[in-house]
């Protein structure tokens, strides 16, 4: 046997034996698991330990020390495994940096490969969904109807309707995210408020094509590395400068994609859009003129995708853009930066550990006394929204997005 | 991203989050980026100014006492350093000293009096808490809840020591068996103590509750009421006037609930020191990071500092990296209060120890070149030792001006100031000075600090 063919032996070996070695750019995510000094302050602050105790959901350190390092087992721990939100704050509280929400996707990953029958099964439906679709949620069969409910969505927040722009090229591309493509639209027709008040040259995707975050979520490669690609193909294809959206999840998955796939062009979220490349003066200047709107006080929730994948700083802008707005007050929630157990896909399958950890943030919000909140991130929106109706509360949730749109002088 | 402010300080444990705040106070534009948390929020929470010398088997019962010795033996200590004022005359070093570390501790009791973790303790005196062993160890301030007035004086004391089943950490039968056998020993109160388990759930299970549960258990409603009604026959039952329990009384209600506890029962309650990661220890850090941001602070959590820009001896600019983005800060001056090996302010490997944000020269307890010691040579065999390790005493060293210095001992840059852990020439470990020596070096470094951006603003 020559060097190569005992190089494919062992790799069909491993095969059999149900291992599946790292991947290179996995390398960096299984090295960081080795500077874990066992110190258990990451216990202390998982959002899912806190909401269901240890006994349901072992917890970030058992993660690094325990789950991650049994490849042929991987499977043995589907039952805790499926229960992380993927918050990142494990992550940003260990002293050495062990970066345990990619340590979650490797291994939900090696149970995808070799024990699909292990993987929840609203996971199976969802991935049916996005290697159909190419989007996290089933389309509207009819365009009618969807323009329908998009139209009632602006009446409702008396957002006017600006024209869908779709060039070959153009500076900006804003991409909304499959939530405010197919369920919040007011969220992608915030955006287009924004971007067309503020002249800036951009276009949408004539065709939207999810970011691949859900599958990275699943540990479903294969159809993760096909978004990507499609993705990166219409993005070079528009030759633009910078890509914007309002959703959270796609902020921190585009960032990183962008990179890893060598887009050249960075993404953004609206936020940093509007602070860094329009300017807070210009946004006072915009909204000093709207008197419409009653004075509101407002507390913020901060989307994890955004502060403990991306950067705090972004929340930063959210506040100073908040602060300068005519009529609102803020008042932060103790809870402002805790999970709203959204992430991590958990509410596909385990609704009581989602909505176990928002509780926190539920008492934290009724406790500013705010009548609304307010959120970077459709999905936050979302999640939180249900939750405070379901327990009766009179908060009102605002994508942020929307909030900021809303405040903007209607353009005659 | 790019921004600018005065003060950038690189750290967030007791060192940065105290210079942080006094730059805040005096009106300074500061900037605090903190990379994870570590030893502040680690620690048992109990703010140790000195507790022994190195070698010694008696504590000292004054931090007063404490600090002359420290200036008279150890001149590089942190707390030696604070005696360097221009023009000083040698009598009024140890004066110059404990007055800076009275000022520090005053200073602090005052912002952490509305905060989760109020302090108890003065500077007048060592106290003596008791610990999850049921052994004593001296420090200097612990948070309120910690805290009893009279458990060791009061004659007819009597104290019952609580635990809770399904939690490892803490064992009441030994506890009480060691403290009594102490007490007896010295001949000194408490002469009676007991111990009993209590239930709670905070899951619905009795069993496999960790500490940091039970807390964030007792910070809702209605379960102190309970924890009361089981806990009140047993106090009864022996007669007791205290109640030790374990430090898990709440994270943000341990105060309100103490105090619940003591109405219901009629007996005085307070909290035990635990093992690391302790909630007093999370309390903390909290609390240090509400006294920070309500001054007016602002902090990045999640970035690290990597990298500088360094002209004319003097910084300008230090790069952040969060997980997706980079960003420079441009600052007047910047604090480098990373910490030690649990933080990352320094690291050890094969080849040698080195500070990891600017390469700064590191040196040993003996103040030799720490550059090329190798780790594992320089601790000793036994990990609980009464000498402690000497890698412990590794780090930066200052001039008088808390200033890192280089090979000829002179600043690295101008404007570059240090404080806490990341420093040489201690061993929190044995000497029990860890939290004083971050908060005293933090204090002092920002006052450099601060006089230096006025002077040059
Ligand atoms: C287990 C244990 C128990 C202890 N118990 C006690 C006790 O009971 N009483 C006592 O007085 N002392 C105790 N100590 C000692 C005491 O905790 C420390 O000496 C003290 O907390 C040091 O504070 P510090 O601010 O210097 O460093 P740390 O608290 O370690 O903080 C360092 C900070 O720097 C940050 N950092 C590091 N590198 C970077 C970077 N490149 N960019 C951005 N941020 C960075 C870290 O994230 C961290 O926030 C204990 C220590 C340990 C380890
Ligand atoms: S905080 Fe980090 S080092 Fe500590 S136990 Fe968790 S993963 Fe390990
Ligand atoms: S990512 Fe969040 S939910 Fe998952 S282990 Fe870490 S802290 Fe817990």
């Amino acid at each position: 046997m020559n060097e190569d063919e005992a190089f494919e032996y062992v790799k069909n070996t491993l095969r059999k034996e149900k291992i599946t070695p790292y991947h290179s750019h996995e390398l960096e995510v299984v090295k960081s698991v080795e500077r874990c000094i066992n110190c258990g302050l990451c216990i202390s602050h998982c959002p899912v330990v806190a909401a269901v105790g240890v006994d349901r959901f072992s917890g970030p350190r058992s993660i690094a020390v325990e789950l991650s390092r049994s490849p042929p087992e991987f499977w043995s721990t589907a039952d805790v495994v499926y229960l992380c939100t993927g918050c990142g704050t494990c992550r940003e509280v260990c002293p050495k940096n062990v970066d345990i929400p990619e340590v979650v996707n490797l291994i939900r990953a090696r149970i995808f490969e070799h024990r699909p029958d292990l993987v929840p099964k609203s996971l199976h439906v969802l991935r049916e969904v996005l290697t159909e679709y190419y989007l996290a949620f089933e389309p509207w069969e009819d365009k009618e109807e969807k323009n329908e409910s998009r139209d009632m969505r602006l009446e409702r927040l008396g957002l006017p309707f600006v024209q869908d722009k779709i060039l070959d090229k153009a500076e900006v591309l804003l991409y909304p995210g499959c939530q405010a493509e197919e369920r919040a639209q007011e969220v992608r027709e915030a955006a287009k408020v924004i971007l067309d008040h503020f002249d800036v040259d951009y276009t949408l995707l004539d065709d939207m094509s999810c970011c691949g975050l859900p599958s990275r979520l699943m540990g479903d490669h294969e159809t993760e590395r096909v978004l990507a690609k499609q993705l990166k193909e219409k993005v070079k294809k528009l030759g633009i400068k910078t890509v914007v959206t309002t959703c959270a999840g796609c902020t921190s998955s585009l960032s990183d994609i962008s990179y890893r796939n060598e887009w050249g062009v960075p993404a953004v979220h609206i936020l940093e859009f509007l602070a860094e490349e329009i300017g807070l003066e210009k946004i006072d200047s915009a909204t000093k003129g709207s008197t419409e709107f009653s004075d509101v006080h407002v507390t913020v929730h901060d989307p994890c995708h955004l502060i403990r994948h991306t950067s705090r700083q972004i929340t930063d802008f959210a506040l100073d853009i908040l602060r300068q707005l005519p009529g609102v007050k803020v008042t932060e929630s103790e809870a402002n930066d805790s999970c709203c157990g959204g992430g991590g896909l958990v509410s596909y399958h385990s609704d009581d550990v989602a909505k176990a950890v928002v509780k926190e943030n539920m008492e934290a919000i009724q406790k500013t006394s705010a009548d609304r909140l307010v959120t970077p991130c459709p999905l936050c929106t979302a999640q939180i929204e249900s939750n405070l109706f379901k327990t009766g509360s009179s908060v009102e949730v605002d994508d942020l997005t929307v909030f900021i749109a809303q405040r903007l002088p209607k353009k005659r | 991203m790019d921004m600018e402010c005065d003060l950038l300080v690189i750290g967030g444990g007791m060192a940065g989050l105290v210079a942080g705040t006094l730059a805040a106070e005096a009106g300074l534009s500061t900037i605090l980026l903190r990379k994870g948390q570590s030893a502040t929020a680690y620690s048992s929470g109990a703010i140790d100014i000195i507790g022994y010398l190195p070698d010694a088997s008696e504590p000292f019962s004054t931090p007063e006492e404490g600090l002359a010795a420290i200036a008279g033996l150890y001149p590089l200590h942190p707390y030696s350093i604070i005696g360097y004022v221009d023009g000083i005359k040698p009598e009024d070093v140890v004066d110059e000293i404990v007055g800076r570390t009275r000022d520090t501790i005053t200073w602090l009791k005052e912002k952490l009096k509305d905060t989760i973790a109020p302090l108890s303790g003065d500077f007048k005196s060592n106290i003596f808490p008791i610990t999850i062993l049921g052994t004593t160890k001296p420090t200097c301030l612990v948070q309120k809840t910690m805290y009893s007035e009279d458990l060791q004086t009061r004659e007819d004391s009597v104290l019952l020591f609580t635990g809770f089943s399904g939690n490892a950490d803490f064992n009441p039968s030994v506890a009480a068996k060691t403290y009594l056998e102490d007490r007896i020993a010295i001949g000194e109160p408490p002469r009676k103590v007991g111990h009993c388990t209590l239930r709670v759930s905070p899951f619905g299970k009795p069993y496999n509750v960790s500490s940091v549960e039970i807390a964030r258990h007792l910070d809702h409603e209605r379960s102190i009421e309970d924890l009361a009604t089981q806990l009140k026959p047993q106090v009864e039952q022996l007669g007791a006037t205290h109640v030790a329990v374990p430090p898990v009384l709440g994270i943000k209600t341990a105060m309100d609930n103490k105090k619940k506890l003591e109405d219901q029962i009629g007996a005085e309650v307070f909290e035990m020191l635990g093992f690391p990661p302790s909630v007093p220890g999370l309390r903390l850090q909290l609390a240090l990071e509400e006294m920070y941001r309500t001054n007016g602070g602002k902090m990045l959590v999640g970035h690290e500092a990597t990298s500088y820009i360094k002209t004319e001896g003097r910084i300008t600019k230090v790069s952040a990296k969060a997980p997706r983005r980079e960003m420079n800060i441009e600052a007047k001056a910047f604090i480098l209060s990373t910490g030690k090996y649990i933080g990352g302010g320094l690291s050890g490997d094969e080849n040698g120890i080195r500070e990891t944000v600017f390469g700064l020269m590191t040196v040993t307890d003996a103040y030799h070149s720490a550059g090329e010691i190798i780790p594992s040579r320089y601790t000793n065999r036994i990990a609980i030792s009464p000498e402690g390790h000497p890698i412990n005493s590794c780090g930066l060293t200052l001039d008088p001006h808390f200033r890192p210095i280089n090979e000829d001992g002179v600043e690295w840059a101008s404007n570059l100031y240090s404080a806490g852990a990341v420093l040489a020439g201690y061993d929190y470990s044995i000497e029990k000075s860890g939290l004083g020596v971050a908060a005293v070096s933090g204090f002092s470094a920002a006052k450099h600090a601060i006089d230096f951006i006025k002077e040059v603003a």
